[in-house]
């Protein structure tokens, strides 16, 4: 097998606050191939963000902290780059689009003017061989009239237009790791569609890994190879998008595809849903951080913290202790959930 | 553009109108019509004959209003029985004013067209070239002469301008240097001792009434400090030494300097401290935004950042605040001219109201009342300059 593009062991991310310290991200370990396009799904608050925070080396002592970790990107742990090294990765080996791209630019400056800011950084190229990749970057996310819109201001763009903006200015310097964070949350549905699909095409183009973060299973669904899902700063479950969606191995995973809403279920009915509130960052529960929640919990849930290992399809990875006994395919193939799920706990 | 210009000029206009029939009902209502002081004194009675038929004062309020403003905006004809000698023209302030739009053209040129440099020389030079045209133009306008005996409104108030301009842009300049980096500096280095010093500092100096300052800095800066050290570093009165006129150049900086810190530094602590309040919250908002993590997420250096990205942002806001500050000055530290004897027309204001000296009184309301109306366009301009997402329409 060849060299992971990013790995990810033990990543542990926490914030100082008045109320005590929010471990947002607490003991993740992953691994990206080259050009893989995974997805990072979980309620809000669960520690996506700042997961993708720490991968680019933006979490700023003293109010945060990668307290240990090690983030190893093509053969180079991050946590031990200085920070002008890490500059020449960020926006360049790496780059990075957020979720509201209605304040992601800055407004008083041109696209252009932003674009080539980047393109000039990292590509060491004159002004007007910059402008010429600029244009190149934002035909390429299908902006009419690139040369024209060059001088265009942030708020002359709509937000779907913007988005696409920040894609091309992601894209621009060919990175090798491309962070989305929650990049269509924002927008209406048919933009989402859209901007999905152009970025799929792009990163299929250049064989750009993306890492796509959603708190919403029906967009991984269509984009990415594999999938993690995050509970509470953990990975609760990790696999193939056919192991995730077929074979769930953990109650959250399972909670969620239940209470996804299906396109192509004409009630538009849930299967389940997950009830409660994810517990607070600062005062985790012993044991199985879902417990509260999870209606297939026991004795052992409360006493033990649940590893992620090996369990269901080969590859794929889940943190319960009750996996294997429980049969949560046949339960969401089923839809008699109520009656299964209590004979289960029963 | 223009279009708004001639808007704002026009409401402008109406505003002003409404404050002069406000001011003036006033003073009308303050009680001790302007004429009792002179009248205790019987050889007055021709000059207050004079005074009731130039001012209408034996009329109805309405038309002596109207007299007032018809005066006011007439400018001064030889014909002019009372009070409109003219000998302090228009032409001291001339320099000062083509210099402010000057740099403010060219300043604009810069920004927004394309081919700014060639802009902005040619503005420049038909600036100078105006300025030289006009540099002999003397301007006055008949606003009467003051009831105490002090000679024309007109001249009396443009010789107190010099002296409040000299105070008042001196305490801004102050403000603005001190103040606007130390805000953004607290802001870079958040809750640090240093920005929790600032911050303490700035409320003390804010809730501190003007003149307990003014007055704590004359006794320390000026009497304590010449008992310590036996040098007379600086004065608390007036502008100028009696001998100016003897001295050599470098005297003469030197005596104007030690006359202008003090009042100056007074203004300028309260200023201050309300700058780098705001200016550190504005920084901090910047910091904070999501495109400052954009601007960190491409890999920029840290400085490049701050200086491109947050502070060309940060000081949006500040622009209002300091092009109001600006009228405000000019409408008078009156308090401190006071307190400093500066002869400027923040002192000459308060001696008009208390002697209901009413010419002299509306004079200087008006020139605060024009004051911050300019200076509320000039902000909305340059407001539009700074930030493209705001539209003249
Ligand atoms: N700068 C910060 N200071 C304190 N807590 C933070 C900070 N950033 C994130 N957190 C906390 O970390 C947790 C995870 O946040 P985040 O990664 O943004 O969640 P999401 O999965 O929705 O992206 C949240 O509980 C959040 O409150
Ligand atoms: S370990 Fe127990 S509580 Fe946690 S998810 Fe599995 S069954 Fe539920
Ligand atoms: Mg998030």
């Amino acid at each position: 097998m060849t060299e992971p593009l990013l790995k990810v062991e033990d990543l542990r991310t926490y914030f100082a606050t008045e109320e005590g310290v929010v471990r947002a991200v607490d003991g993740i370990s992953f691994e990206m191939r080259r050009g893989e396009r995974r997805g990072v799904v979980g309620e809000s608050g669960s520690g996506k963000s700042v997961t993708a925070m720490s991968i680019m080396g933006l979490i700023e002592p003293p109010a945060g902290d990668i307290v240990t970790g090690r983030i190893v990107f093509d053969g180079q742990n991050l946590l031990e780059l200085s920070e002008d090294e890490m500059q020449s990765i960020r926006g360049g080996r790496i780059a990075m689009i957020f979720q509201d791209p209605m304040t992601a630019l800055n407004p008083v400056y041109t696209i252009g003017d932003q674009l080539m800011e980047t393109i000039v950084l990292h590509q060491k190229v004159s002004k007007a061989e910059a402008r010429e990749i600029a244009i190149q970057a934002l035909r390429d996310v299908q902006i009419p009239n690139a040369e024209h819109r060059l001088n265009d201001y942030p708020h002359q763009f709509s937000g779907g237009m913007r988005q696409r903006v920040m894609i091309a200015m992601g894209l621009s310097c060919s990175p090798d790791l491309l962070i989305a964070d929650e990049p269509t949350t924002a927008l209406d549905v048919t933009t989402q569609a859209q901007i999905m699909d152009l970025m799929l095409h792009l990163a299929e183009d250049r064989g750009t890994a993306v890492m796509l973060i959603t708190h919403d299973l029906g967009v991984v669904a269509g984009f990415c190879d594999t999938v993690q899902v995050m509970y509470a700063g953990g990975i609760v479950e990790s696999g193939t998008i056919d192991d995730i969606y077929h074979n769930p191995q953990h109650p959250y995973t399972w909670g969620l595809l239940g209470s996804m809403t299906r396109l192509d279920d004409a009630t538009q009915h849930r299967l389940h849903s997950i009830s409660g509130a994810p517990p607070s960052l600062i005062k985790l529960p012993e044991g199985c951080r879902f417990r509260p929640r999870c209606q297939f919990a026991t004795d052992i849930c409360r006493q033990v913290l649940p590893v992620l290992r090996p369990v269901g399809n080969p590859g794929q990875m889940a943190a319960c202790h009750r996996s294997e006994e429980l049969d949560l395919k046949a339960l969401s193939v089923d839809g008699e959930v109520g009656a299964a799920a209590s004979e289960v706990t029963s | 553009m223009l279009a708004y210009i001639t808007r704002r000029l026009v409401y402008g206009l109406v505003t002003l109108l409404a404050l002069s029939i406000i001011v003036f009902t006033l003073l009308q209502l303050s009680g001790g019509g302007p004429l009792d002081r002179l009248k205790l004194n019987p050889r007055m009675a021709p000059y207050i004959q004079a005074l009731t038929e130039q001012w209408g004062l034996d009329q109805p309020l309405y038309k002596q209003y109207w007299t007032w403003l018809r005066n006011y905006v007439s400018p001064c004809t030889s014909t002019d029985p009372q009070g409109c000698t003219s000998s302090f023209g228009l032409k001291n302030a001339i320099p000062i004013i083509m210099l402010v739009l000057a740099i403010a053209a060219t300043a604009f040129v810069v920004y927004s067209v394309k081919n700014h440099w060639r802009g902005a020389l040619v503005l420049l030079v038909w600036f100078v070239a105006i300025l030289f045209a006009f540099r002999n133009m003397s301007i006055a306008f008949n606003w009467g002469i003051s009831f105490q005996g002090a000679g024309p409104v007109w001249d009396l108030v443009f010789s107190r301008v010099g002296a409040t301009f000299r105070l008042g842009f001196t305490a801004l300049l102050l403000a603005l240097m001190v103040g606007i980096p130390l805000g953004i500096y607290q802001a870079i280095r958040q809750y640090s001792f240093f920005d929790q010093l600032g911050t303490t500092a700035a409320f003390v100096a804010f809730s501190t009434p003007i003149f307990v300052i003014a007055l704590a800095l004359q006794i320390l800066l000026a009497l304590k400090l010449e008992q310590w050290t036996g040098v007379k570093l600086f004065y608390v009165t007036g502008m100028n030494n009696p001998g100016y006129g003897e001295m050599s150049f470098l005297q003469q900086i030197a005596d104007t300097l030690q006359h202008l810190t003090l009042p100056a530094l007074s203004i300028a602590l309260i200023s201050l401290a309300g700058y780098s309040r705001f200016q550190r919250a504005s920084m901090l908002d910047v910091l904070h935004s999501d495109y400052l993590r954009t601007a960190k997420a491409k890999g920029l250096p840290r400085r490049r950042i701050i200086v491109k990205h947050a502070l060309r942002n940060a000081l949006i806001p500040i622009v209002t605040l300091v092009s109001l500050d600006v009228a405000f000055i000019i409408g008078g530290a009156i308090i401190t001219e006071s307190i400093f004897g500066w002869p400027g027309i923040g002192r000459l204001y308060i001696v008009a109201i208390g002697t209901v000296d009413y010419p002299v009184v509306m004079s200087i309301v008006m020139i605060i009342g024009i004051g911050i109306v300019i200076m509320n366009i000039v902000a909305d301009i340059l407001y539009g300059v700074m930030d493209p997402r705001v539209r003249y329409d």
